[in-house]
């Protein structure tokens, strides 16, 4: 039973962790994306005056 | 304190501190530059230690990590928008208060003080991994003689690891002597550097390149489940639960996650972008996003690739068992061509990586002194370790409790790089999920106007949700938790020194309160501290023409003492300043006005109040915040209108060579700005002046003979009679300027080395030329205004 409980603990966190990591990585992606979009018009100096 | 009794109120003694440090501004490829000297350097050892625990497919995850750090990138923009003066300290401070904020500079410091061991062993191995290579084939064409192959017992060659631990020692106690003489960090360095670095990746990508095409390649295993080979010490505490199958089998993107992880010092350095923001110059935001991309994109092409090309190129035979701690080394060596190329090649990487890696470890202690420096200041380290050295006034004494730890760090892990990357990234990822977790919480906070906003932010019912900024924490945290159950040694090392250094700042703190609410009613008693941004001459009340007295050690004040003495205080007023000088580390925090005028300062100017009130005049005093104190006294000089600084000789310099300190900060000054005077009071009370900025240059006698000579017979020529002195001068030097802007450059660089010399083994010196002019005595009656020897 203590093995069986402490297989379930360790899948749900498991689990939480490979949630979080691959919702931070697709997001992550957008971020590299909308920044590197921002990064080109800053080197080419067509930035944008209003941030955010 | 304790020489003068407590004054009232009104008579409390004014001191302006300064705001604003005096910086010297940089553009963005130097800020760049900077900080690539740090990030670029993990290059050299991230895919060695990550294939070892991971497997070959780790340049993949080498290249993920390369590409996530623009995300981490774009946090630390948002962070140095919303605090000029950011880094972790600061930023976790603002957001979760002290002592989280203890914890993340505790995980920060680790980060620092590992930095400096896994560079210099690193370039310890790149270094010595040349010279055996370098016997080895010596051997194999018999240059070896047979007394060195006897004393061998076959090919010379040194333990590696034991090699590299003396190297790392060595660099290590040569930047500690640096650092305690208080080296001056320049940009240029840092750019000259990335110079040189750049030269050797271009070559690098290039020669990847014509290799691949004439020799072909190994394929790269995709970064999937089932191409993962993790190694007993990869899984950590997991090994005692797990298999490397079962668990890739049993959570495949679990697996990825400890891949992820365990290549993560890739990006370690992206703190100093941090330190860099406020030295950059104007446009400040638009600066520093474009030094993030230059920093970016430099380091994913650099790191990212050459991480690539290692498994690419390098057959699996040799890669881990021979190049594992050298891999860009043995990417030089299995290019296509001669091997006498790829031998001088692999030289130039070594010869690169000592440079850049030889820097890291400068910049590790620094760093590390920086930020105890500003944790001392804000109490929660005793300022016993902020007093300076008695001559050369650096923070010796955290500057000693760095490099000790450096060197018990060194020592204890054998010159194994493994060992040190795998601790070294638990620094890295624990002051990274801090930071981004600060962020994420000033959002909510702190909901006004930010410089830059990580994207992208959706409104939902009226409320902003920084999708981007808690994308990038997830990433950061999941990494940070899953380390610390698959690095079983930077977990134990990692938490227990985060932990000794937390209990130490906490315990310092407890009992520095008591003290500090003593010395700042003390503070209150005697001083009035009035905030300035900038420096200007109305707050201290004073006129144009003053005398500016720079110091430093409350025991060296005599040129102060000589100053009050030989001024007449009732026309010219007199001010003392002292330069608060901080590192790129310290640079990054904000200092308020009690924290920048703290019990040393307090020691100071109650020592220089007491000699003004012995000599019975008065003084103004001054605190300025500074990267480099010749550029503090400069600027104070320029912005005071002062007419003279007197200076106490300083310990470590000539006066010669302080005034040309001084006369260089002068320079980098924008126009318009006015000339000065330098004294420079000896102990003895003899005084060296000189003039800062152009000024007539004091003639020696032979040059005014030689002048006059030329006169008299000038205007002996006809229509020639009403020439002047300063006219003679005038036609030579404008000669002379043609001549240097021109043919004749080199010759006159090359004469003046010559004429630099010591008197006596130069070559023709003035004198002798002069007496090759003849003389000729003027006629009669030729005696305008400019008939005698004198000084033009």
């Amino acid at each position: 039973m203590g093995v069986l409980m402490s297989f379930i603990i360790v899948t749900v966190v498991v689990r939480f962790l490979e949630g979080m990591f691959a919702v931070g990585v697709i997001g992550s992606c957008v971020v590299l994306v909308l920044s590197g979009i921002e990064d080109l018009k800053t080197l080419f100096g067509r930035e944008d005056e209003n941030h955010s | 304190m304790s020489s003068f009794q407590t004054p009232s109120p009104a008579n409390r003694v004014r001191i302006v501190i300064a705001t604003s440090v005096m910086l010297t501004f940089i553009s963005y490829w130097r800020a760049a530059a900077i900080v690539l000297n740090d990030l670029a350097s993990s290059a050299f050892y991230a895919c060695g230690i990550a294939e070892q625990a991971v497997g070959k497919s780790a340049p993949w995850f080498i290249v993920g990590v390369m590409l996530f750090s623009f995300a981490v990138r774009a946090v630390y923009v948002e962070s140095c928008s919303m605090f000029v003066r950011g880094g972790v300290y600061k930023v976790v401070k603002e957001a979760l208060g002290g002592t989280l904020a203890k914890l993340s500079v505790s995980a920060l410091m680790f980060d620092y003080i590992l930095t400096g061991p896994i560079s210099g062993v690193s370039a310890g191995q790149y270094i010595v991994g040349l010279i055996n290579e370098t016997f080895v084939t010596a051997d194999v064409h018999g240059w070896i003689p047979r007394a060195v192959h006897s004393l061998f017992n076959g090919t010379p060659h040194f333990n590696v690891n034991l090699t590299s631990v003396v190297f790392a020692l060595a660099v290590t106690i040569y930047y500690w002597w640096e650092n305690t003489k208080g080296i001056h960090e320049s940009s240029e360095k840092a750019l000259r550097v990335m110079q040189i670095t750049t030269v050797m990746v271009v070559i690098l990508l290039g020669w990847s390149a014509l290799t691949l095409y004439k020799s072909g390649y190994n394929p790269v295993p995709l970064p999937t489940p089932d191409n993962l080979h993790f190694s007993k010490e990869s899984l950590g505490f997991l090994r005692y639960g797990f298999s490397d199958q079962s668990l890739t089998k049993l959570f495949g993107l679990f697996g990825i996650l400890i891949a992820f992880g365990h290549s993560v010092l890739a990006m370690s350095g992206e703190e100093s972008l941090a330190q860099v923001n406020r030295e950059l110059a104007h446009p400040k935001l638009k600066n520093l996003k474009k030094a993030a991309i230059v920093i970016a994109i430099y380091s994913f092409v650099f790191t990212g690739l050459s991480a690539l090309l290692s498994v690419m190129l390098i057959p699996d035979a040799v890669r881990v068992p021979v190049y594992k701690d050298n891999l860009i080394s043995g990417l030089a060596m299995y290019m296509w061509g001669p091997l006498i190329l790829r031998i001088v090649f692999r030289a130039f990487v070594v010869v690169v990586g000592f440079l850049i890696l030889s820097g890291a470890v400068n910049t590790a202690i620094i760093g590390s002194n920086g930020v105890l420096n500003r944790v001392s200041e804000d109490g929660v380290l005793a300022d016993w370790f902020r007093f300076p050295h008695r001559k050369y006034g650096t923070t010796y004494r955290i500057i000693n409790l760095v490099v000790i730890l450096q060197i018990v760090t060194i020592l204890v892990s054998h010159g194994d790089v493994y060992v040190l990357g795998e601790a070294y990234a638990f620094g890295v990822i624990w002051s990274f999920t801090f930071n981004s977790l600060s962020m994420l919480v000033l959002r909510f906070k702190y909901k006004g106007v930010r410089g830059w906003k990580v994207p992208p932010n959706v409104t939902i019912a009226g409320m902003e949700v920084p999708i981007g900024l808690l994308s990038v924490f997830f990433v950061l945290l999941a990494t940070a938790l899953v380390n610390l159950a698959t690095k079983s040694v930077a977990t134990v090392a990692g938490v227990s020194f985060s932990v000794v250094f937390f209990v130490i700042f906490t315990v310092s703190e407890h009992a520095n309160r008591k003290k500090y609410a003593l010395s700042k009613q003390q503070m209150k008693d005697h001083f009035q501290l009035l905030q300035s941004e900038t420096v200007e001459r109305e707050p201290l009340g004073i006129r144009p023409g003053n005398v500016l007295v720079p110091v430093r050690d409350y025991n060296t004040l005599n040129h102060l003492r000589w100053v009050l003495e030989h001024t007449d205080t009732r026309e010219q007023d007199v001010v003392v300043m002292t330069a608060r000088v901080s590192q790129y580390g310290t640079a990054a925090y904000g200092l308020s006005a009690e924290q920048m005028f703290d019990d040393y300062e307090q020691t100071l100017f109650t020592r220089a109040v007491s000699v003004a009130e012995s000599v019975g005049k008065k003084v103004s005093l001054l605190v300025v915040p500074a990267r480099d104190a010749w550029s503090a006294i400069a600027q104070t000089a320029h912005s005071l209108e002062s007419s003279t600084v007197a200076a106490g000789l300083s310990g470590k310099m000539t006066t010669a060579e302080q005034a040309f300190a001084l006369g260089t900060a002068w320079e980098s000054i924008p126009e318009p700005k006015e000339q000065f005077v330098l004294q420079i009071i000896r102990p003895e009370g003899i005084v060296d002046t000189f003039r800062i900025g152009p000024h007539t240059p004091t003639m020696k006698n032979e040059d005014v003979v030689l002048l006059h000579r030329l006169w008299l017979n000038v205007t002996r020529e006809p229509g020639l009679g009403n020439i002047h002195h300063h006219d003679i001068l005038t036609e030579a030097l404008t000669r002379f300027a043609r001549d240097y802007g021109a043919r004749d450059r080199q010759d006159i660089v090359k004469e003046l080395q010559r004429l630099g010399v010591p008197a006596g083994s130069g070559p023709l010196p003035v004198r002798r030329i002069a007496d090759q002019i003849p003389t000729v005595q003027p006629e009669p009656g030729k005696s305008g205004q400019d008939d005698g020897q004198h000084n033009p």
